[in-house]
């Protein structure tokens, strides 16, 4: 879904008619640039580990730290994270605090607008203190001098000024809640989990326009081939996850319900593997609710019972000796794929994709590991294919065998 | 809990083997050991990682692949046709090797491998390799990536790779066909 170029263009002109132009003022007025303190500094690097700004400010394989340079591949055109250190000509050294905070406020910086790829959607709900600490901290960074790259985007959504009409329509001022509760913890992690980790923002659904769907939060979106799926309470209990799952997996990793891999991967690593334990406990907290839901027991699944034999065959061909006889998984080689979280998931999509392409050696904190998995798009047919998935999701996952060789296919 | 049997049939080193009744799930590597007596494979991590076990899997295209037969079920292989580490060198009437391979000859010369445990899988991608350049030829000054590439997985812990690169550079910029952008 590439484009509707025009109805951008006639959305957005309607909005303007509409709504008048202009940015809203920023309410909060200047304050006096007072010197950092050695506090605010580690906080704001705690802050910036929690909203995970290297994420996208920080290139892979030797980048220097927040210059920039993360391609972001959108429907729209292809964007880059931007330098943020202090750097005067190319990153953020001539901006204030005030600045800094309207940039992930609004969305508008000195020079121009925001394409909310950069997350102010989310980042709008810090508070004006977090968001001092964190230019504090990026201000006490080394200056890297290195030039941002151009934005790739498509016409029309390469003129940046139709992003205030976006901005009208789908800036809010805050998200909506997947689950209940009124806990301390439960409060923190709101905040930990909506304005700094910015969850909503893979896991709740887009529209056309790439707009949140705010009626549907945090049931799970597509990010290019993988699925961010459904963290909403219900969501995670069916697929078996529990808050202490959960904090676990946000501590290491890996959890008994499964590993991280895609774009969560770097989202451990980066971000939420450093955050306390009191923090990860809010945060499993508020993506649960106060009232946690039971994890959902694994259920029994009728299929046809050739189809399953087939499919057991092929795991004890290709997938056995690392996944286990019994799908038990092996510590650091393998997760188990009994009650695997991707396994459950109503959606096969990130299973198959798994199967197809592999996934990389991954390194966790805490010395664990998962080892290669090799990619078996070259070695199995859509058919063989869709056979090993239902097999898994019958067997393991509580799922009706009902993926089909051309849903397999159509992910090649 | 009894372990079900069922037969398996395959080609090895260009000979039909089987049907055997083979216990479902049980581990190629484990088959080639026990079932038919050809040692030479290695199992080393015995979970993928090492390719001390790597054989070759001949496609019905006429390609050639690596396949780790340490993670690969041996029944797998039903109908399929497999060379392991036994199938380069020519023997005599009696089975006896009378010429190695040009790979296996510069490792030789080489010195490429101390305690061998890493060379079945070195010969078999070596080979592999040779076999997907005379289909697909590199350019001159793609080969040392393409090799790289090639055996980067294998893992050896004597020799420190040099020689068997140096090795298997040598019978690729020696054999006619593999490389495009004239001779070495």
């Amino acid at each position: 879904m590439i484009a509707k170029p025009f109805r951008f263009v006639l959305i957005g002109l309607a909005a303007a008619t509409l709504a008048g132009c202009g940015v809203q003022a920023d309410s909060t007025g200047s304050k006096a640039a007072t010197p950092a303190s050695a506090e605010q500094v580690a906080r704001g690097k705690y802050l910036a580990r929690a909203a995970d700004c290297a994420a996208c400010h920080t290139a892979e394989e030797g980048g220097a730290p927040f210059a920039g340079g993360v391609a972001l591949e959108t429907p729209f055109g292809k964007l880059y994270g931007t330098n943020i250190t202090p750097d005067k000509d190319h990153g953020i050294g001539d901006w204030s605090a005030d600045d800094f905070y309207k940039a992930l406020h609004e969305g508008v910086t000195p020079n121009k607008r925001l394409y909310p790829a950069m997350p102010y959607t989310s980042y709008r709900s810090l508070s004006r203190e977090d968001t001092d600490a964190l230019y504090a901290y990026l201000m006490s960074l080394k200056p890297a001098k290195v030039p941002n790259k151009e934005d790739e985007l498509h016409f029309p959504f390469n003129l940046r000024f139709g992003v205030m009409f976006w901005n009208m329509l789908f800036l809010k001022d805050s998200l909506p809640d997947a689950s209940t509760g009124q806990s301390v913890n439960w409060q923190r992690g709101r905040y930990l989990a909506g304005a700094l980790g910015h969850c909503a923002e893979c896991h709740t659904p887009r529209g056309q326009l790439g707009q949140l769907n705010l009626d549907k939060p945090l049931t799970g979106g597509v990010l290019g081939r993988i699925g961010a799926p459904d963290i909403t309470p219900m969501g995670l209990a069916a697929r078996g996850w529990t808050a202490q799952g959960l904090e676990t997996f946000f501590a290491t990793g890996i959890a008994p319900q499964g590993s991280a891999y895609g774009e969560m991967y770097p989202v451990i690593h980066l971000s939420s593997q450093h955050l306390s334990k009191t923090d990860l406990t809010a945060m499993a907290s508020y993506l649960m609710g106060d009232k946690l839901p039971a994890p959902a027991p694994l259920k029994s699944v009728s299929a046809d019972a050739a189809e399953l034999t087939a499919g057991r065959q092929l795991y004890t061909a290709v997938c056995a000796g690392c996944h286990g006889r019994e799908g038990e998984g092996k510590p650091n080689v393998t997760v188990a794929m009994h009650g695997n979280s991707t396994v459950r998931n109503a959606d096969p999509r990130n299973l198959i994709v798994a199967t197809l392409d592999g996934i990389k050696e991954q390194r966790f904190p805490n010395n664990g590991a998962m080892q290669e998995m090799p990619g078996f798009a070259s070695k199995l047919s859509d058919k063989e294919m869709a056979q090993l998935a239902n097999f898994l999701r019958a067997s393991w996952g509580g799922q009706p065998a009902d993926v089909t060789a051309d849903a397999v296919k159509a992910l090649r | 809990m009894s372990i079900a049997n069922k037969p398996l049939s395959l080609t090895i080193n260009g000979k039909a083997v089987g049907p055997l009744l083979v216990p479902e799930g049980l581990m190629m590597i484990d088959f080639l050991h026990e079932y038919v007596a050809l040692t030479g494979s290695r199992l080393g991590c015995g979970q993928g990682v090492c390719r001390a076990c790597v054989a070759i899997l001949d496609n019905p295209d006429g390609t050639s692949e690596e396949i780790r037969t340490c993670i690969t079920g041996a029944h797998f292989f039903q109908g399929k046709k497999i060379r392991t580490v036994e199938a380069h060198a020519k023997r005599n009437d009696k089975g006896e090797v009378v010429e190695l391979s040009p790979i296996q000859q510069a490792f030789l010369e080489h010195y490429s491998f101390q305690c061998g445990y890493c060379t079945p899988g070195f010969v078999n991608a070596a080979t592999v390799l040779v076999e997907k350049l005379k289909r697909q030829p590199v350019d001159k000054d793609k080969v040392e990536e393409t090799i790289t590439d090639a055996l980067n997985d294998h893992i050896c812990r004597c020799t420190g790779y040099v020689r068997y690169y140096e090795a298997v550079k040598e019978v690729v910029m020696n054999t006619p066909g593999l490389v495009k952008g004239g001779k070495a």
